[in-house]
């Protein structure tokens, strides 16, 4: 085989196939485009072209078999991603386009299937909140956790066991209405004479040692501090729960969260509740540079309920939204060919000129 | 085909598959309300068991809060089993909503996806129906994050094995926007610290002036401009090396020496013509501007291309790449904002300015910015450098025509320059990364030396140390107003009525026609006063019928919640807001008893009167 027809052939194979031949021969293979690639891969073993062929060879075969194989297995949803195959060459596209996956699309019985009400079970915490428990024992505790995972719980428990120890506990959230609900909430649980609350224009129970405010008035109450009013309670401050923290990134109210954190008494534990962000190892390392002891991070991205997509077309057909059952992570291209088709359709239908956006 | 799917029909398809109960995200609150009108004639109806079950319920809540026993929607949320919840219904509605939500009551809830993250109860399903929101003014795209935490209210925790997320188009949906959302790792948060007047002065109080750079150097915003500035050192480094073999020669500064021999050769001949009026920002924003860098206007954002300066006025010109390929030219002037990111872009010496592989690229990258990105610091230096005429005069007596490293030099030159020039960006974004903060603080401390809230030493005077406890927006304005004494005599309704007035920040066209005499000619003053300080404070918007509202309520003590409500076009919720805020500012200017005693008391009078009826429901 010459090396144009080893060229030719190289760029008909998918690039995960490219990726595997490149292990061990190329440096830092995963990082480059397919072009390039090929290019390296011929210039590293330009000595050794016919060994170069005959692993090409064999990965070839070693796919051939396995693609008849997979019909015969049942079709799992599965995301589907795991063996696609190259793009065409030439210009990228504007849309991350995946390619057709060889199983089957999700039917939406399928996607519907498994929907009910689980019998209920006694509550066990999960792993991460045992964690950022055990943190908090010891030290400041960021948690990135998805919306709806149990954040209340951490709260909770943070609140009775810095409570069992003599120590006021400041609860803050970002919205009145929030802060009403946990009062509500909180009242319930620990007694409505232990639950105070304090917002920008009234004060109930204020000496109640779990405190519920708006972090503004706590940032307030720092500042007051700071400036000599000495507040004899956050001598006394055991705990500081900040949620709803990704509001840190509000471009209004985000200082506050900041100054809140700058402010909060070294001898009070700082726990920061937070829906997923991108970034949390940063807010732990900030949080570990200004405070007395190193900041624990508690994150993880698995829904407690996992979550199914689906496509509701106006004239009422449901299908799924992608390809597989559950949310394929990574994969934003990979549609169930008939929410595709659907789509197309209603954008044809409703765009005045008839084309396409963008 | 319809635009989208009727709101009934949407109901009666999530019911057939046991999809319910359900939040629904709608565009605005009319869309809320108009689905809900949708049901007026509904057909389906929910068996008696249900709809005794929802009423039992309702009935507990109002019990707590009466002001919603005579709510309109009651009837539908009875009959349907459906309902609204949007930033127009007072608080205790949505917590009845909730309440009912939370027993299981409701078969959907129709909400704003505005306020997503303020709707705190799960569903099975949410149904989304737009991929952007308005935000200041402007329709952005939803965030990864945004559509997460939408996506996240579906499937409740015990009650459901899975969470159902139900996309359906309405007009100018963008669903790649949404399978990104549902796919993709949230973004990265960024800070966004601002320094106002009110924290200028609580940090003088507590801590003397030259600790405050350590205070700030604690700062998120700090430790996010240290991270930019570490990887700008580590390619200082690079640079450091690449330098290595342009060391010095025969004479030690060569490159200085060879920079001011060519810039020399480039200016002489049109010296005088060059009329530099161009403002100094544009001069420091401009050298930033080059290929592949992102920049903003006033609308959308683009990549430079190329920059020059115009044949005849030489002012700076970019052309740019804009979003849908256009390529544009415009003067730098226009250029709002220069980003922190920079893209590869292979130039070219004709149209597009660069090859068409790397066109290809930076569109593809545009449009796949992230909707906020960092901006690039650039410290602008006030005069730009004009050569000496002595050193161009000696030009005749420059020693390289018999020098014998010349050739070298001659041929180093422009590489050593190029590499010479980007280091000194990279030192100067490095100086203004790490000082910013404090520049920024200081620009604060000025304008309160100015205006004597702060001695020139920086302490607190008199006026500084009361002006500190009006920690809201707008506190400039405020404490200005207090100091011209604008406020004296004036009764707990005007007072009421102007502090409603700063503290409305909302646009949504309101009506109400009466405003009291005494009333318009304070806020005409109040007014005058914004618009002198619009240099060192945003002005609010100082709405007359905001006012009105606000005053009357506290004038009129016989007017009931409803009265009120009927007289203005604004929401009942928007009303509870507005108060609500009002008296936060309110409380603000009671804690200044001690010093403006006649004030804090006209304050606390007021206070009292917002506080009735509605307003006294919630802790």
């Amino acid at each position: 085989m010459t090396t144009d027809e080893l060229t030719q052939l190289l760029v008909q194979q998918p690039i995960a196939v490219l990726h595997r031949l490149a292990r061990g021969r190329v440096h830092r293979h995963f990082r480059t485009g397919k072009r390039r690639l090929i290019e390296l891969l011929l210039q590293h073993s330009s000595q050794n072209l016919a060994g170069l062929e005959s692993d090409l060879q064999a990965l070839i075969g070693e796919r051939q078999t396995r693609a008849q194989a997979a019909p015969a297995r049942p079709a799992a949803p599965r995301p589907a991603a795991q063996h696609p195959s190259a793009p065409p060459p030439g210009r990228r596209p504007h849309r991350p386009h995946e390619p057709e996956s060889t199983e089957p699309a999700v039917s939406l019985a399928a996607w519907l299937e498994g929907l009910g009400v689980p019998t209920p079970q006694p509550f066990v915490p999960d792993p991460w909140q045992g964690e950022a428990l055990a943190g908090l024992a010891e030290t400041d505790v960021v948690v990135s956790v998805p919306t709806g995972s149990g954040k209340t719980y951490v709260a909770v428990e943070a609140a009775r066991r810095a409570m069992e120890e003599n120590r006021t506990v400041i609860y803050t959230s970002p919205l009145k209405a929030l802060s009403n609900t946990k009062f509500t909430e909180f009242s319930k649980i620990f007694g409505s004479d232990r639950v105070g609350i304090l917002t920008g224009d009234r004060q109930d129970n204020s000496q109640a040692p779990l405190l519920i405010m708006t972090t503004e008035i706590l940032r307030n109450l720092l500042y007051d501090a700071a400036s000599g009013e000495i507040d004899v309670r956050l001598d006394t401050l055991g705990l500081v729960i900040l949620d709803e923290s990704q509001y840190l990134a509000d471009p209004e109210r985000g200082v506050v969260w900041e100054e809140t954190i700058i402010f909060c008494p070294s001898q009070a534990k700082l726990l920061l509740l937070s829906a997923s962000i991108g970034n949390p190892q940063d807010i732990a390392d900030w949080l570990t540079s200004i405070r007395p002891s190193p900041c624990r991070l508690v994150r993880h991205s698995k829904r407690t309920v996992p979550l199914r997509a689906g496509y509701l077309h106006p004239d009422g057909k449901l299908t799924p939204l992608f390809r597989t059952a559950g949310i394929p992570y990574g994969h934003p291209g990979q549609l169930h060919p008939e929410a595709k088709r659907l789509f197309v359709q209603y954008e044809e239908d409703t765009l005045p000129s008839g084309r396409p956006r963008r | 085909m319809p635009p989208s799917i009727h709101p009934v029909d949407l109901i009666a398809a999530l019911r057939e598959k046991s999809l319910t109960p359900a939040i629904v995200f709608l565009t605005s609150r009319r869309a809320c309300d108009e689905a809900m009108e949708a049901f007026d004639h509904a057909r389906t109806v929910l068996p008696p068991a249900r709809q005794e079950a929802i009423a039992a319920a309702l009935e507990r809540v109002i019990a707590q809060y009466p002001s919603i026993a005579e709510h309109p929607l009651i009837p539908t949320v009875q009959r349907i089993g459906v309902a609204a919840h949007h930033a127009g219904h007072l608080p205790s509605w949505k917590i009845a909503i909730e309440e009912l939500m939370r027993q299981g009551c409701l078969d959907a809830v129709f909400a704003t996806t505005t306020l997503a993250a303020g709707v705190d109860f799960p569903a099975r399903t949410v149904v989304i129906t737009q991929s952007s929101i308005r935000k200041a003014r402007d329709f952005m795209d939803l965030t990864i994050g945004e559509v997460q935490q939408i996506a996240g209210r579906a499937g409740r925790r015990g009650k459901d094995y899975v969470g159902f997320a139900v996309v359906t188009p309405s007009p100018y949906i963008d669903l790649h926007v949404l399978t990104k959302g549902f796919t993709g790792s949230p973004e990265a948060i960024d800070s966004q610290f601002t320094i106002s007047y009110p924290m200028v002065l609580n940090l003088l109080k507590a801590h003397p002036h030259e600790q405050i750079q350590a205070i700030l150097a604690k700062s998120f915003a700090q430790f996010q401009l240290n991270q930019r500035a570490t990887v700008l050192e580590g390619k200082l480094d690079v640079l450091h090396t690449q330098m290595e073999p342009f060391g010095p020669r025969v004479c030690t500064d060569w490159i200085t020496q060879w920079h001011t021999f060519d810039q020399a050769r480039r200016q002489k001949p049109h010296r005088h013509q060059i009329a530099r009026n161009e403002s100094p920002e544009v001069t420091a924003r401009f050298h930033f501007m080059t290929p592949g860098r992102v920049v903003g206007f006033n609308k959308g954002r683009g990549i430079v291309l190329r920059q020059y300066r115009s044949k005849g006025q030489k002012s700076p010109m970019v052309t740019v790449l804009r979003a849908g390929g256009a390529v544009t030219e415009s003067p730098a002037g226009i250029v709002t904002d220069v980003f922190d990111r920079l893209f590869e872009c292979t130039e070219q010496p004709n149209y597009p300015w660069c090859t068409t592989e790397s066109f290809d690229e930076l569109l593809y990258q545009l449009t796949e910015l992230p909707t906020r990105l960092p901006l690039l610091p650039i410290l602008v230096s006030k005069e730009s450098e004009l050569i000496p005429d002595a050193i161009v005069q000696t030009l005749g007596d420059f020693p390289c025509p018999t020098c014998s490293s010349r050739p070298a030099c001659q041929k180093d030159y422009l590489m050593a320059s190029r590499l010479r020039q980007e280091q000194q960006r990279h030192i100067k974004s490095i100086q203004a990364l790490r000082t910013s903060l404090w520049h920024r603080f200081q620009e604060r401390i000025d304008v309160l030396q100015k205006f004597g809230y702060l001695s020139p030493t920086s302490h607190l005077t008199d006026d500084g140390e009361w002006a500190r406890l009006i920690r809201i927006d707008h506190s400039l304005l405020i404490t200005e107003l207090i100091r011209a004494e604008a406020f004296a005599g004036a009764d707990p309704a005007v007072l009421t009525g102007v502090m409603a007035s700063i503290a409305h920040d909302d646009d949504r066209p309101g009506a109400f026609p009466r405003v009291s005499t005494g009333l318009s000619s304070l806020l005409g003053q109040v007014r005058k006063l914004a618009e002198s300080l619009s240099p060192y404070e945003d002005p609010p918007l100082l709405r007359a019928d905001i006012a009105a509202v606000a005053e009357r309520w506290v004038s009129d003590p016989g007017l009931t919640w409803i009265g009120l409500c009927r007289s203005t076009t604004m929401a009942e919720g928007d009303i509870y807001r507005l108060l609500a805020r009002t008296l936060e500012f309110l409380s603000q200017l009671h804690t200044l008893k001690d010093t403006h005693p006649g004030l804090a008391d006209s304050a606390s009078k007021a206070i009292d009167l917002i506080r009735r009826g509605v307003l006294e429901e919630l802790p």
